[in-house]
């Protein structure tokens, strides 16, 4: 009796776990559908080569916003991502414990939480201000603040994960410290770091507020990365709030298009990268 | 092994792009004639921006090397930009102040008339008419926050036949700095001393009462989406909406509905001076539909890109004469002929280095 009780139990169990697992999942899905519903019917070859049309008339794209959207967050990773698994090996591999290093973590602790719009207005102000015009630079620059606290506290944990012993080992070998950070733990945290850039990457594909002050936008291509440019998340935000059903339907579109960005990237960062682990 | 296919992969990604961006900049159009590539730009009114939008894809065709990008800000970002030297031109339906005009970096900024347009008071309630009437103090006590119900006797004093509902008013409004709350505003603060003294005119205001939407076309969203709200749009955006649109009694004592006629008939009896920095609210004339105004280029009268410069005076000269053939079918007034000329010199003024750049 006991034991059929202690099965039963276990079912119950087991039920209520998955009905949670799926009450978690309905979110993402939610999200994925809803956009694949509205956004599939808009999407067309015209979308990805086309420039956007003036108010009204069909046909148009978001061929420039795309494009402008990879610029920027190439712009901003070639800054950020260096800058901060760098940063993240002075503070785990050499400086653990001094005040600098507190200063620093605490520093990017507090950058991870401001709200984007201010660094917005901070490179506006810094950038836009001073070269005199909206600018993809700005733009990828802003994205950049953004992304290097997430690469610094992501990199910083994934190093403090490769055990002490390893290093050691390498030591004991008569290896520098300098080739064993480059040798033995940065190949050993490879991956979890490559996914932390990647998840950062992904992170400021879809920032808007920072790009209004910044990027400003641009209804044709941009021809050089001093000038204004268009990105999808700025492109949704004007679409969206507009009043014209055509924009609506390339809002749900662009929406589509980021989201798939997004997930391309991180599958990518998962199967190229899913022969190493720690 | 590992890191060498990492580096491939890396190479493979790096190229792709570069050759997706070149590809891209070949694509660009305005690659085929000789003419010295310009690229523009500007940001401020959403009122002007359907127009201004189709005014430059029209300009385009006949001049591709000539690529204008104007982004619909707001009136008060299109000022602080231009202030700042960030935009080659801005936009805006409220005129610059005296102290803004001071404050700007470049110089002198003159305002180039662009377009009349009629700033509507619309309303999503399904159970009222089309054309409700709506007298000036009843708008200003609605925007107040003292009149809060559709049913309220001061609206059904003005509209005996209709059975008005028993629903509460939304105020929607504009949330960012626009030229469309200063015209609106300016409006009620002739008509309202109340308004005058408790809110002002501004491009962006301390509301009474309401919800906020970015833009006009964030405006027409909250009318849209709340059943029971009143705002002001900008004529055009009202019609792309089929929002309903009310009568408002002007100076004369008549119903006015916003038209392209009424506007043009607010801007036919004003005196307007040489800077052109005019109000047209409350315009006397029988048919004159009285929140009514004009919005502006903002251009600085000495150019420091010859290039640029001259692009930019040509585009305004054509948006001032053909470009006005567009107005009509956006519900735009055209501006008046006599208008027209002036503005014309005020373009020929524009400087680089001392030399006039409109020939």
């Amino acid at each position: 009796m006991n034991d059929i009780f202690r099965k039963y139990q276990n079912w119950l169990m087991l039920i209520v776990f998955i009905i949670a697992t799926i009450i978690a999942l309905i979110p993402l899905f939610g999200v994925l559908g809803y956009v694949l519903k509205n956004g599939l019917s808009a999407l067309n070859i015209q979308f990805f080569i086309n420039l956007p049309k003036a108010m009204g008339l069909p046909g148009g794209g978001m061929a420039n916003a795309i494009v402008g959207t990879l610029i920027m967050v190439l712009i901003a990773s070639l800054i950020g991502i260096p800058i901060g698994i760098l940063a993240a090996i002075y503070l785990t591999e050499y400086d653990r414990h001094s005040w600098l290093s507190t200063v620093v973590r605490f520093a990017t602790d507090v950058l991870t939480g401001i709200p984007s719009i201010i660094v917005g207005i901070v490179i506006y102000t810094a950038v836009v201000l001073k070269m005199g015009n909206f600018s993809a630079l700005a733009g990828g620059l802003a994205l950049a603040i953004i992304m290097i606290p997430l690469i610094i506290r992501s990199t910083e944990e994934m190093l403090k994960l490769v055990s002490h012993s390893i290093r050691e080992a390498g030591y004991a070998l008569g290896i520098s410290k300098g080739k064993t950070i480059l040798k033995i733990v940065l190949p050993t945290a490879a991956k979890g770091i490559i996914t932390g850039a990647m998840l950062a990457v992904a992170r400021v594909a879809g920032e808007t507020a920072p790009l209004l002050f910044t990027a400003l936008g641009n209804q044709y291509w941009a021809r050089s990365l001093n000038e204004p440019i268009a990105s999808l998340p700025v492109q949704i935000f004007q679409y969206a709030t507009s009043p014209y059903k055509e924009w609506h339907q390339l809002a749900w579109a662009g929406s589509l298009v980021l989201i798939l960005m997004v997930i391309i990237l991180n599958l990518v960062a998962r199967f190229a990268f899913r022969s190493r682990s720690i | 092994m590992f890191r060498k296919k990492g580096k491939l992969l890396a190479y493979l990604v790096m190229t792709a792009l570069v050759l997706i961006l070149a590809g891209c900049g070949e694509q660009a159009p305005g690659t085929s004639t000789g003419q010295e590539k310009v690229n523009l730009t500007g940001s401020g009114s959403s009122f002007v921006y359907p127009l201004l939008n189709q005014q430059i894809e029209e300009y385009r065709k006949q001049n591709s090397a000539i690529t204008i990008n104007y982004q619909s800000t707001g009136s008060g970002a299109g000022i602080k930009q231009v202030s700042e030297q960030t935009i080659d031109f801005g936009a805006t339906d409220g005129p610059m102040t005296e102290d803004q005009l001071k404050a700007a970096k470049g110089g002198k900024i003159l305002h180039i008339p662009l377009t009349l347009g009629a700033v509507a008071v619309t309303y999503n309630e399904p159970n009222l008419p089309k054309d409700l009437k709506i007298d000036p103090k009843v708008l200003a006590d609605i925007f107040l926050g003292k009149i809060t119900k559709w049913n309220d006797p001061k609206i059904a004093a003005d509209n005996p036949d209709v059975s008005l509902p028993d629903s509460t008013i939304t105020v929607a409004h504009r949330s960012d700095g626009s030229g469309t709350t200063y015209i609106f505003s300016d409006y009620l603060s002739r008509i309202s001393s109340e308004w005058s003294s408790k809110v002002g005119k501004g491009t962006s205001l301390s509301w009474p009462a309401g919800l906020g939407g970015k833009g006009n076309a964030g405006v027409a969203g909250v009318i849209q989406q709340t059943t029971g709200s009143i705002g002001y749009l900008e004529l055009a955006y009202a019609v792309q909406n089929n929002l309903p649109y009310a009568r408002i009694k002007n100076k004369e004592g008549n119903w006015v509905a916003p038209s392209l006629q009424s506007t043009s008939a607010a801007a036919a009896n004003a005196t307007i001076p040489d800077d052109m920095r005019v109000s047209i609210v409350n315009a006397p004339g029988t048919d004159a539909y009285p929140i009514a105004g004009f919005a502006w280029a903002l251009i600085y009268q000495d150019q420091t890109d010859k290039a640029k410069g001259t692009a930019l005076v040509n585009f305004l000269n054509w948006a001032i004469h053909d470009g006005q053939a567009l107005a009509e079918g956006l519900h735009y007034a055209k501006l008046p002929a006599n208008l027209i000329s002036r503005e014309e010199e005020l373009l020929k003024s524009i400087t680089f280095q001392g030399q006039s750049l409109l020939k």
